[in-house]
Order: structure tokens, then sequence, then C-alpha cells
């Protein structure tokens, strides 16, 4: 079995406090090009849904003149998505509340300068 | 109290939907945890935006933190609600007095009447005052306070009819009285709501904009670095956000989305949403704190649902 090369970069934040799943997505297609899950967590429905949200928010910003998404967060009530893309593809992390989001950030946006 | 908070929270967790979250909001700001209660009871508001026992365990809370503007706004939404909200009245009472409008407060808390226990209190405190400020020229301090006032704990009216967890009389303690202006929402004036938010922004980098489900934009507006006013531009851009947000979450099952953060080359967005399926969001240039952005998301949403509760 060969190893994709984002699977040690996805290993690295699945082992941060709170991460329960982290994902290297297609932006333009929304498919999951690799993951490190815990079990349970419905990959594909997510990876796809944050490769959209990633999306719109890369063409708001485009419209309204703010330049290139470098981080996305979305909060919920127990946890949240955290993304970071470069060109098409985009680092998707799953956390729950306890998770140390500002680290996890410094982490990803370092993640996803070295994506290609 | 540990008990009472406890069970609250689960019978908010059983039925999120519920008005449970108001003794439990109230319940956390006499247990002095303020900033909880304060998202409690923001949260329930989204969904019960017309319940005027809600804007007064708002009011009250803002009260606790200092807050006497945001607790002055909240009361008269409550009043607008209700006109016979008695509790209401005195909190504004507490208010006007607190600023030393005495006249303002007498006139208030007579209008209320002195059937409630608590009014009659507080009138014969105002008049105190008067007639202190008439003969020695100064007010008397830690005369009148909401403490004083709100004799009897007011019973929240549930749904099924019972009345569930009392309304404590504690808030804050009498102390210096202040002049302040008061903030005034735009009226309903279609002209005027694109400036819904410019009294919660802080400097000329920041904007923000009400925009509907269908990605229209409602009110305030957004100008981009530019200059340009993009609203429609970014309002489009945004439509199904919100239910992208709530599917995303659905699946992994950690409750209802509370806000999105984007930050960019030269901006950060962060958007909430907001009642009837809208969306507030808010922009600032790069160099604004990551943590102060969310800060400014949160009074805009305040403005955006106490307008929404007043056009709508």
């Amino acid at each position: 079995v060969t190893k994709s090369p984002y699977a040690e970069l996805l290993a690295v934040l699945s082992r941060h406090r709170g991460v329960v799943g982290s994902f290297v997505v297609s932006e333009r297609d929304g498919i999951s090009i690799d993951s490190n899950v815990q079990i349970g967590v419905h990959a594909d429905a997510v990876a796809a849904l944050a490769a959209s949200l990633h999306r719109k928010a890369r063409l708001a910003c485009g419209a309204a003149g703010c330049g290139q998404v470098t981080f996305l967060r979305l909060d919920a009530e127990r946890g949240g998505i955290c993304a970071a893309g470069r060109d098409d593809l985009v680092l998707v992390t799953i956390s729950e509340a306890r998770a140390n989001i500002g680290l996890l950030r410094v982490e990803m946006m370092r993640a996803a300068k070295a994506l290609t | 109290m540990a008990d009472e908070i406890r069970r609250l929270s689960d019978d908010l967790a059983r039925d999120p939907s519920s008005l449970v979250f108001m003794p439990l909001a109230d319940a956390l700001r006499r247990a002095g945890q303020l900033d909880l209660a304060l998202r409690v009871a923001l949260r329930g508001l989204d969904r019960h935006p017309y319940v005027a026992d809600a804007h007064d365990i708002l009011a009250r809370i803002h009260a606790d933190r200092g807050d006497l503007e945001r607790a002055g706004d909240e009361w008269e939404m409550a009043l607008r609600l209700d006109p016979s909200h008695e509790q209401a009245s005195l909190g504004l009472g507490f208010v006007d007095f607190r600023r030393g409008n005495l006249e303002l407060a007498e006139r208030r808390l007579a209008a209320a009447g002195d059937g409630d226990p608590g009014v009659a209190t507080a009138l014969a405190h105002v008049r105190s005052a008067l007639a202190a400020r008439g003969v020695g020229g100064a007010v008397p301090q830690s005369t009148f306070a909401v403490p004083e006032v709100i004799a009897e704990p007011a019973p929240v009216a549930m749904p099924n009819g019972d009345h569930a967890a009392s309304l404590a009389p504690d808030v804050p303690s009498a102390a210096t009285v202040t002049s302040s202006p008061v903030t005034e929402y735009p009226t309903p004036d279609p002209s005027r709501a694109r400036q819904l938010f410019a009294p919660v922004l802080d400097g000329a980098d920041q904007t923000a904009v009400l925009v509907d489900a269908d990605g229209l934009v409602v009110a305030g507006r957004y100008i981009d670095v530019n200059g340009t006013d993009v609203s429609d531009v970014v309002a489009a851009e945004l439509a199904g956000v919100s239910s992208e947000a709530e599917r995303a979450m659905r699946h992994l099952g950690l409750g209802a989305w509370t806000s999105l953060l984007v930050e960019a080359d030269q901006s950060v967005v962060a958007m909430t949403p907001a009642p009837l399926g809208s969306l507030v969001v808010v922009a600032t240039s790069r160099q604004t704190p990551v943590g102060l952005v969310r800060l400014l998301l949160d009074r805009a949403l305040t403005r955006a649902r106490d307008w929404l509760a007043r056009v709508s």
C-alpha cells in the first residue's frame, strides 16, 4: 500500500486535541483526496460541504476585493470545521469544542502553504 | 444553583426551541456566569425574538455587565413588545436614574403604576432623590438599584402554562450617576436601513450588511477596500451559506452553526445566522484582531435582531 503525500500531514493534524478528522479535498469537485478520520465521521459528505463553503467564501472574497482566502472557520455549538486552501486543494479539519483553535490555525496555515 | 442550572441545561438540550433558555440564562446570570448567560439569552432570542420576558432577561444580563446602554435598548424592546411590562418600566427607570435623568425616571415609574411593590419602592427612591437634589443640590448615591426595585421574583410563563424558575431580584449595585447618550435605533425607514450598523462599528475599515436567505441585502452596506459599495454582489455570493453550514453541522452532529469566519489577504469577514433566515456579515481590515471581529459580529447581530423585530 502506497501512502499519499498528505498522509503524514493529516496524521499530525489529527493528533491535535479535539480534532476528530482531517482531509485534503479538491475545491472544484468536492472529492476527498486523502483523509484521516475517526470512525463515525461522514468523511465524504463533510469534505464536499467544506469544499463548497470554501468555494463560496473565495468567490465572495473575490467579489469584495478581499484577496485570497487564507483560513476559514465554521463554529457550531459543540465544535466546528477549519479550512485552509491553496490553489484547488483545501485542507480541512473537524474539531470538537475542546480543540485549541489558535494552535490548529497556525498549523493548518503553515501546512496549506506546502500543499501541491 | 448548580443543580438548577444543570436541570435547565438538560431541558434546553432536549428541546432547543423551548423557552427554557429564559430561566437558564437568568440562573446563569445570578450565578455570575455572565458570558455564558449572554450567549444563552442571545441564542434563545434568535429563535424567540418577540418574547418580552426574554428581552427583559437580556437587559438584566447587560446591566450586570455594566452596559447600561444595551440594557436600556433591551428594556425598550420589551416595552415595545408588551407595553404593560412592569419589569421593563422598572429597568428603564433604573437606567434613567443611573444617567441622572431623575425627572424622566420619575415620569416613567409613575406611568408604570404603583400596583407592583417594586415599582412603588423605586418611585419612592426617585422622589426622595429629587427632593434631596432640590434641597441640597446633590443626588444621593446608592438609593436606587434594581435589587431594591425588583422586589418580587417575576415568574417566567412557560409554554405549558406553568410558572418555571423565577427571576431573581439581584442586578447591579447602584453606583455613580452618569450621563451618556442613548443609542437610537434607526426607525423602520428604508432610506435609513443602510446605516443600521454604523453605531456598532468602530472604524472606517469596518463594514456590515444584513443579507436575507435569498442573497438580497436587507440593511447595512458592504464597502470594499477601494471604498466601493459591493453589497449586492457579496450578498448574492453568500446566498446559501446558511443552508450549507447547517448541512455540514448536521452530518457532524456538532449542533447549530454559530459563526463563519473567513480570513483573506486584505480582510477578515465574519458572518452569523440572524432571525428570519438572514445572515449578518461583518468585514474588517486584516489589521483588526480576529477576536475583535467576533465581538463586532455579536454587536451587529444584537442590532440586527432588534431592528428585524421592529420592521418585520
